[in-house]
């Protein structure tokens, strides 16, 4: 009878414990504190936040293989299974009567209404009420159907609809006053609709989670998923190497940590597009009174000529090796309207002397600087000292343009100090670096005379109405952001350095990998276990 | 002895009101943006960025943000991290743990390992094991931490596979599966770490103790307690040593703060998470409440150590207590 007990209690200990070849250990370098829809505000809206809370909610439609955001079509149906035009501002979505929250009770239009009433409450979400302007109301027609109405045609709509915020259960939330919200039982243990449930979470160390196994779009293969944190690069690639961990996103440069990480035969390595965009934004005002225009940078032909004495394609080599490019205007590697943009400008020395040689600046006093009236050609290069890559490409940089007498002193700051020097002007040229939206529509901020992110006050009415036109546009919306692309390498207000894709390090023992470029693990659940997978296996 | 104790306790409170005075104008005097890092992942406009200043009170002035802080720290609230939008308090109660226990470790390798070595040293001074000893300590004492931790994680832990290379636990251990499962599981995660900041601080204590030994044993009562025929151990450990002791308890009260501060390098190398790296996060994002409640901690336990050291020497030294 004893022994009948034991096992009993041995199966359900078993039991309880999922087959580690069905779990994933990912690690990242974040850590996960507030997964929830429409409290990723503020201190919460990181990557970190947004991955896990892309496993527990699931969005009305993600984005399709392409990443285009314009237009209604290129999208992948998720709680909604399908949607429907009405007019020009009107979309209707129809919501999969499958889907349902993890506690069984069946997701309704009213849990879309809930969660768009608070996440388009600039006092509750000032995020994503920003986000969300554009939509005026959002109806129940009935329990399965929404309606979404805009203030005017444009063509994210349908992007703006399903992409910055998934639906919350609001049978377990509307009693919780949305101010409560945030220190409610709920952040502790969500509810969600996603592939994935919560488990439970280890601060400062991992969080887990466990299969939905009533997904309604089908059952994880990955039974159980532990996200490690490990702030320290070196700390997660040893996590790797040591079989701590299965899966981790961006190895950082140098090269040498990709070496380091293919030489082991049961790790692939993943190229993914990644946002990151890198550039030396060049300052239109003059840093010491920036209400006067930049002495040196405001002439166009000087920042052209910076531009084709920089060798590009060897700087993002030095830094990236093969997994990085030049990117024609401030397009990172997932915007969708990169596609099909003509090729960036090469080094060329000779036509950047030539350009600098009629503005007047040439080396009068035989010291390899160039002047001009007495003043040489000197101009400070800010970055930050937490960028490995950055302080790289700097050095590098320096030496290319001394080559045409441009005499570039680096500056080297803490990252709140370069923040704060960048925030308020003070740099002839900065070494920037964004992490961009799938929404080209995000250049408005940096690239626009309005624009709240636009540090370098460049300001050219035409790259606005382009902008504006393109934003605006549904059909021919590619042709129409390439205009207002062509127009800002036209003025070059920045030399874009580079847009690199982001390497992931995944054991072969899963199969059917897919990272997304958006979200790196929204297709998690769609991995497998077995046999080693075959090296092609894999990609986004 | 009970005024002195009083008199150090007041002492002890002014020095902690005054490290509080200083941390906190201190900070907002350095340079750089608390709410910089937040746009790092995702730019904010200017309007975000003043709506999040007002939402933690940095848009009042520094004044009022003293009192405020102070009138919280009454009610033991030391307010909201800005980098992980969470209170401070429980953010520090998380990680007290972690720190105490490898801080702790370190501690008591350092003061037992450390000061047996010492002793056995001086003792058998100019011999092989001392020269060997010495060599070692000096080698040792001079070693980075980060980088031996680097180099015992990828020797130990990537290389050879004997203990995990970071982390505190494993998170594929059933939560169910036992106290004894799960220390020995934390003790196999605490040996990298502690190795790493025990073997520079041990070889501290060896010289510190060392030096202090020979000292003693060149005293005439030494020589007394030797020529009345005391066995060896006695004299070494009974009468020498106890007075040899007093140098080292004075390191001790420098490296308590280690408890709380743990090592911020070693810390991060092997994922361990303690306070030290949350207080050098915190430094990276100009997170104030954060970095206030990890300084005020560091300053308590500082003060304390002083306070706590300056009673063993009373309570071990009759001269210091009768003074």
């Amino acid at each position: 009878m004893a022994g009948v007990v034991a096992a009993n209690s041995a199966a359900a200990a078993h039991a309880q414990s999922p087959d580690p070849r069905s779990t994933v250990v990912i690690v990242t370098g974040g850590e996960v504190t507030m997964p929830i829809p429409t409290l990723m505000e503020g201190p919460a809206a990181n990557v970190a936040n947004s991955e896990i809370a892309d496993h527990l909610f699931l969005r009305l439609a993600n984005l399709g293989p392409e990443l285009i955001t314009s237009g209604d079509r290129s999208f992948v149906p998720q709680l909604a299974k399908a949607w429907t035009r009405r007019d020009s501002v009107t979309l209707a979505f129809d919501l999969d009567e499958r889907a349902q929250w993890q506690d069984g009770v069946p997701v309704t239009a009213q849990d879309v209404l809930f969660t768009l009433e608070r996440a388009r409450n600039p006092a509750i979400a000032p995020r994503l009420a920003e986000l969300l302007r554009n939509v005026v109301s959002v109806t129940a027609e009935n329990d399965r159907r929404v309606v979404f109405r805009f203030s005017h045609p444009y063509g994210e709509q349908l992007y703006d609809a399903v992409w910055h915020v998934a639906p919350l259960p609001a049978h377990l939330l509307d009693g919780i006053p949305p101010a409560q919200l945030r220190q409610s039982s709920f952040v502790g243990n969500p509810v969600g609709d996603g592939p994935y449930r919560w488990v439970r979470s280890v601060p400062g160390q991992f969080i887990e989670l466990a299969a939905n196994e009533r997904f309604f779009l089908g059952r994880p293969g990955i039974s159980r998923v532990v996200v490690r944190t490990a702030s320290d690069p070196d700390a997660r690639m040893n996590l790797i190497l040591s079989r701590g961990a299965d899966a981790m996103d961006n190895i950082p440069p140098p090269l040498s940590n990709l070496k380091r990480m293919g030489e082991d035969t049961e790790i692939r390595l993943i190229p993914v597009p990644s946002p990151t965009l890198g550039f030396l934004l060049f300052n239109q005002r003059d840093p010491v009174d920036t209400s006067r225009p930049h002495p040196v940078l405001t002439d166009r032909d000087v920042r052209r000529a910076i531009i084709l004495s920089l060798d590009r394609t060897l700087l993002v080599r030095a830094v990236y090796g093969s997994y990085g490019e030049v990117p024609y205007g401030p397009t990172s590697a997932i915007l969708w309207i990169r596609h099909g943009t003509p090729k960036p400008a090469g080094l060329d020395r000779a036509q950047a002397r030539r350009l600098l040689s009629s503005r007047g600046w040439k080396d009068s006093d035989g010291d390899g600087v160039l002047d001009r009236d007495g003043m040489p050609l000197r101009l400070n290069l800010n970055y930050p000292s937490s960028s490995g890559a950055r302080q790289q490409m700097a050095l590098l940089a320096q030496q290319q343009l001394r080559q045409v007498g441009i005499d570039v002193v680096l500056r080297q700051f803490e990252f709140p100090l370069w923040s704060e020097h960048r925030n308020a002007g003070q740099f002839d040229i900065d070494f920037s670096a964004t992490s961009q939206d799938p929404s080209p529509s995000g250049l408005t901020q940096g690239w626009s005379c309005g624009g709240g992110t636009n540090a370098a006050h460049y300001c050219n009415p035409t790259v606005d109405s382009l902008i504006e036109r393109a934003i605006g546009s549904s059909d021919r919306a590619r042709e129409a952001w390439h205009a207002a692309l062509r127009q800002i390498e036209d003025d070059a207000p920045a030399a874009f350095l580079y847009a690199p894709s982001y390497v992931y390090a995944v054991h072969r023992r899963f199969g059917n990998v897919t990272i997304r470029p958006e979200s790196s693990w929204l297709l998690l659940w769609k991995w497998t276990t077995g046999a080693p997978a075959a090296r092609r296996d894999a990609g986004y | 002895m009970r005024r002195w104790l009083l008199h150090r306790t007041a002492q002890a409170t002014v020095t902690l009101a005054i490290a509080l005075l200083l941390i906190f104008f201190l900070m907002r005097l350095a340079p750089g943006d608390p709410l910089a890092r937040l746009s790092e992942d995702r730019p904010l406009t200017p309007a975000q960025i003043e709506a999040l200043r007002a939402r933690f009170g940095l848009d009042r002035p520094v004044g009022a943000q003293f009192v405020s802080f102070v009138g919280g720290l009454a009610h033991g609230d030391l307010g909201t991290s800005i980098q992980y939008g969470r209170p401070v308090t429980a953010l520090v109660s998380e990680r007290i743990p972690a720190t105490l226990l490898l801080g702790g470790t370190v501690l008591l390798l350092n003061f037992t390992v450390g000061v047996w070595l010492g002793v056995r040293q001086a003792v058998r001074r100019g011999g092989a094991a001392d020269t060997t000893l010495t060599l070692l300590s000096l080698s040792a004492y001079a070693t980075p931490s980060f980088w031996l931790g680097l180099v015992l994680a990828w020797l130990v832990g990537v290389k050879w596979h004997l203990l995990p290379a970071a982390g505190m636990e494993d998170p594929l251990l059933d939560p169910g599966a036992g106290w004894v499962a799960h220390a020995a599981d934390v003790g196999r995660h605490l040996v990298l770490p502690a190795l790493t900041l025990s073997i520079v601080s041990i070889a501290g204590t060896m010289r510190y103790q060392r030096s202090a030994m020979l000292e003693v044993l060149r005293l005439p009562y030494i020589v007394t307690a030797e020529a009345k025929g005391l066995p060896t151990r006695a004299v070494i450990w009974q009468h020498a040593w106890r007075n040899a002791f007093f140098p080292v308890l004075t390191l001790f009260g420098l490296w308590l703060p280690l408890l709380v501060t743990g090592s911020v390098f070693v810390e991060s190398v092997f994922a361990w998470p303690g306070l030290g790296s949350l207080a050098v996060g915190a430094v990276g994002y100009r997170d104030y409440p954060l970095l206030m409640g990890t300084s005020l901690l560091a300053a308590a336990v500082v003060v304390t150590a002083s306070l706590v050291s300056d009673l063993a020497y009373a309570c071990l030294d009759p001269r210091v207590r009768f003074s």
